[in-house]
């Protein structure tokens, strides 16, 4: 019993960060309209932004994430403005392969820049960790969590309270309406696909004291979000946090209990998108 | 129909492959052969998932596909022999694509195409978790026909490229062409015409794995040793859909100009930089969409259908 | 003469919407028969139900006497039922004659290559079409376009055609030349079903119209027997005013 707790425990926390960077691909999706593969890339450039901070300036990654966000706002919105934005009308096709490409040429560009280990942000609460009752919360998933749960919080305030927050969801809403937008459009889609990448950089911060930066750690969150997103309902913001609760806690339960559980994780995420999407159709029809 | 204009080159590029081991090479000779065997299979690769492409449906499963083929015949090559171990490859390929494409014949777009990742994926974990694959230490591949011929593995991959351009040069030549373009068109209307959707679909994705198979079942051979992480490698089904967006999709020409040169390409890469060569492939694909959409063969200002 | 085409007590809903409720109508042999109706009164639902692109909740649909409610679309198309999009949707990197082949060759099976490319040759002058049959189908203009949705509907050689509003867009003169096509057609011996908005092609090219409002048939018989129902004419005029 107490093993299941714990289980679930470990589930809720790291389901802070799925549904923060699951969050950032669902608003590039609702808003632009771009299924972004190159998501990920962003969490794994702050992951690095984090280490090379950490290591030759010994700058405390709670510090880093402020400036990841700043940075993995700028990569994003400069992401929007030379590659999305040319392709904003072209084929859905082409939109994909493009991004897919960004994807590809940042995993190994950093392949080239770092070498394939992986690299720990390890400040010294790294291994720290309360105890609660008879369940242990290691100090950095809690503040993660708590800290991806206070992020999507403002970001929920900014959506429902602020004009751009507001023009982002009218726009999310109808996606015939931006033609008649017209600059104001364009500054939207900006803005939403720079939070959507500041919010996959911020999570990067995270990871890379919870995990580790490597290059292909950004892939993964990438296909990650993708089962949390095609669970939640295609460019649905409301339900990425239950969808990232589910995953975070099968994941959790089948690390634990099937035999040699860790290498088949990964599977389960996959196993859910694929059965999200093919369920989704065939219920479509 | 199409495609006429372009038989003779595609034949002479063939014929060269065909005679490349009997050239004066000299002290390249090695070297180029090596290059060739994987321009010849990866060319090979990229016209089957053109193949499939031209139905609409972007598989980035065909790294899944190679990989079924390559264990399923490595894993059987000891006790059938070469021949028979890489038909079954390939059979195995493409029974998993039928799988694949039966249950998502009403995704379109993307989400055929992180579907068909997600299998991917799915089928990686699998080779290395099952318990007759080897695991993450791998699996070691006798070399075809217990390696009394050298060129074998050369000639096996010519014959996997020969078969892959002799499909798709009667894919765009006979009606089967106007199947394909009609589906990726515009599903609805095919049907209302009379185009059998789902067939059209299926057989595209059958003939493609199957050729993938081979070339994953030929490639094990070459290399004699396969790991879940190469064998089912995203990089590979990347390759495949960049060489012919490259070269210029829907064609045969295109993939077949476009693998030679990025194959080659890449072979070169691999002598100076060991990971991170896919960087090229990135850019490429990057620049070639944003500014040249059609592929090089659009630069020769031929339309296609 | 006899029904060739029939729906008999189909209803569909949509999402609680109720699109169509206990349709019935039939097409007779050699017809040309106009389903018209208000804006949303179900009349693309029921070309999308007796095409086969969606399926009804409830009731049958009959094509030469066969039950074909639970047919794919093409499988319709091999039968003779053909149809024409209202939203015209060339296949754009085809040309003209590539797209009348698809309809040509795949719309019967067992069509030879020979006898496909004779039928398009003879589809594409009975359509005056000729002269663009090398172009590519998305460089043509709107009423290029119409004609060849038209040519291709007929390309798979219907016994029973249906047309989806195929003179919407179209200038006076334009639905004239489309008006005659369609007659032209129908001397061929095919029978045909259509949807229209434009009120004088319905009176100049129907033998019968079938009125519908709110997904139900209100009204059935010659143009000016609808004209003249009250019931239509509340249809048509109380929601407009």
């Amino acid at each position: 019993m107490e093993l299941l707790l714990q289980t679930l425990l470990n589930g809720i926390l790291m389901s802070g960060i799925y549904a923060l960077v699951a969050t950032g691909l669902a608003l590039s999706l609702g808003v632009v309209g771009i299924v972004n593969f190159a998501h990920g890339e962003f969490l794994m450039m702050g992951a690095f932004l984090s280490y090379l901070l950490f290591a030759f300036r010994g700058m405390d990654p709670l510090l880093s994430l402020g400036l990841a966000f700043l940075a993995a706002f700028v990569v994003g919105a400069l992401t929007y403005q030379g590659l999305i934005r040319p392709v904003l009308r072209a084929a859905e096709l082409n939109q994909m392969l493009l991004t897919f490409g960004l994807s590809i040429l940042l995993q190994n560009l950093a392949l080239l820049l770092f070498g394939a280990d992986t690299r720990v942000v390890a400040p010294p609460y790294q291994a720290t960790t309360l105890s609660l009752g008879p369940f242990f919360l290691g100090v950095v998933p809690f503040g993660a969590f708590l800290l991806s749960l206070a992020i999507l919080l403002m970001l929920q305030v900014f959506l429902t309270r602020s004009r751009f927050g507001l023009a982002m969801r009218a726009v999310s809403q109808n996606r015939l309406a931006p033609g008649l937008l017209g600059i104001e459009a364009d500054k939207v889609y900006l803005l939403a696909f720079g939070l959507a990448a500041a919010l996959a950089g911020v999570a990067g911060v995270m990871l890379s004291v919870m995990l580790y930066a490597s290059p292909t750690v950004g892939f993964v969150f990438t296909l990650k979000s993708f089962a949390i997103v095609a669970l939640a309902g295609l460019g649905n913001l409301k339900g990425v946090v239950p969808a990232a609760l589910v995953l975070a806690m099968a994941e959790a339960l089948v690390s634990t209990y099937l035999p040699g559980g860790g290498g088949l994780v990964e599977a389960v995420f996959f196993l859910v998108l694929f059965l999200a999407l093919v369920g989704r159709a065939w219920r479509k029809a | 129909m199409k495609g006429f204009g372009h038989f003779p080159l595609i034949l002479l590029s063939l014929v060269l492959f065909a005679l490349l081991p009997f050239l004066p090479f000299g002290v390249w000779q090695a070297f180029l052969l090596d290059v060739g065997f994987f321009v010849l299979l990866f060319t090979a690769l990229a016209l089957s998932w053109d193949l499939v492409a031209r139905t609409g449906q972007l598989s980035l499963a065909h790294g899944a596909f190679f990989g079924l083929g390559a264990y399923s015949a490595g894993l059987l090559a000891p006790q059938l022999g070469t021949l028979p171990a890489l038909l079954l490859g390939a059979l195995t390929a493409g029974a998993g694509a039928l799988v694949l494409g039966s249950v998502t014949l009403r995704l379109h777009g993307l989400y055929f195409a992180i579907a068909s990742l997600a299998f991917s994926e799915v089928l990686r974990t699998l080779a290395l978790k099952l318990p007759f694959t080897g695991g993450p230490i791998g699996l070691p591949v006798p070399p075809p026909f217990a390696g009394a011929w050298p060129l074998a593995t050369y000639y096996l991959s010519f014959g996997v490229l020969l078969l892959a351009t002799a499909l798709s040069l009667w894919a765009e030549r006979s009606p089967f062409r106007l199947a394909q373009a009609a589906t990726r068109q515009s599903e609805a209307v095919a049907r209302v015409l009379g185009v059998r959707v789902v067939q059209v679909k299926l057989w595209s994705l059958l003939l493609g794995s199957l050729v993938a198979g081979l070339a994953g079942g030929v490639y094990g051979m070459k290399t004699l040793f396969l790991s879940p992480y190469d064998a089912f490698s995203l990089g590979r089904a990347v390759e495949a859909l960049v060489i012919p967006i490259f070269g210029g999709l829907y064609t045969t020409l295109g993939p077949l100009v476009g693998g030679v040169v990025l194959v080659s390409l890449e072979q070169a890469l691999r002598l100076w930089i060991k990971e991170g060569y896919l960087v090229v492939y990135g850019a490429i694909l990057i620049l070639v969409i944003l500014f040249l959409p059609r592929g090089l063969v659009g630069i020769l200002g031929r339309r296609r259908g | 003469m006899g029904k060739v085409l029939e729906a008999a007590g189909v209803s569909k809903r949509f999402l609680g919407l109720q699109a169509l409720k206990e349709v019935t109508l039939h097409l007779e042999e050699g017809e040309i028969l106009a389903v018209i109706g208000p804006n949303g009164a179900g009349k693309s639902t029921l070309l999308n139900l007796l095409s086969g692109l969606i399926k009804p909740d409830q009731g049958r649909i009959l094509f030469l006497g066969q039950d074909i409610t639970h047919l794919p679309p093409e499988a319709r198309t091999h039968l003779g039922l053909g149809r024409a999009f209202q939203i015209v949707q060339p296949f754009p990197e085809l040309t003209v004659r590539e797209n009348l082949l698809v309809g040509a060759l795949f719309g019967k099976p067992g069509t030879s290559r020979k006898e496909g490319e004779a039928w398009v040759e003879e589809v594409l002058r009975l359509t005056g079409l000729q002269s663009r049959s090398e172009a590519l189908a998305g460089d043509l203009t709107l009423l290029e376009d119409k004609r060849l949705e038209l040519a291709r509907a007929l390309a798979t050689r219907p016994k029973v055609l249906l047309l989806d509003e195929v003179m919407a867009g179209l200038r006076p003169k334009e639905a004239e030349e489309a008006v005659a096509l369609v007659k032209q057609i129908r001397e061929t011996g095919v029978s045909i079903l259509f949807i229209e908005h434009v009120m004088p092609v319905v009176r100049t090219l129907a033998d019968r119209v079938v009125v519908l409002d709110y997904g139900e048939v209100i009204a059935e018989g010659t143009y000016q027997e609808v004209a003249q129902d009250p019931r239509v004419r509340e249809a048509y005029l109380g929601r407009r005013a």
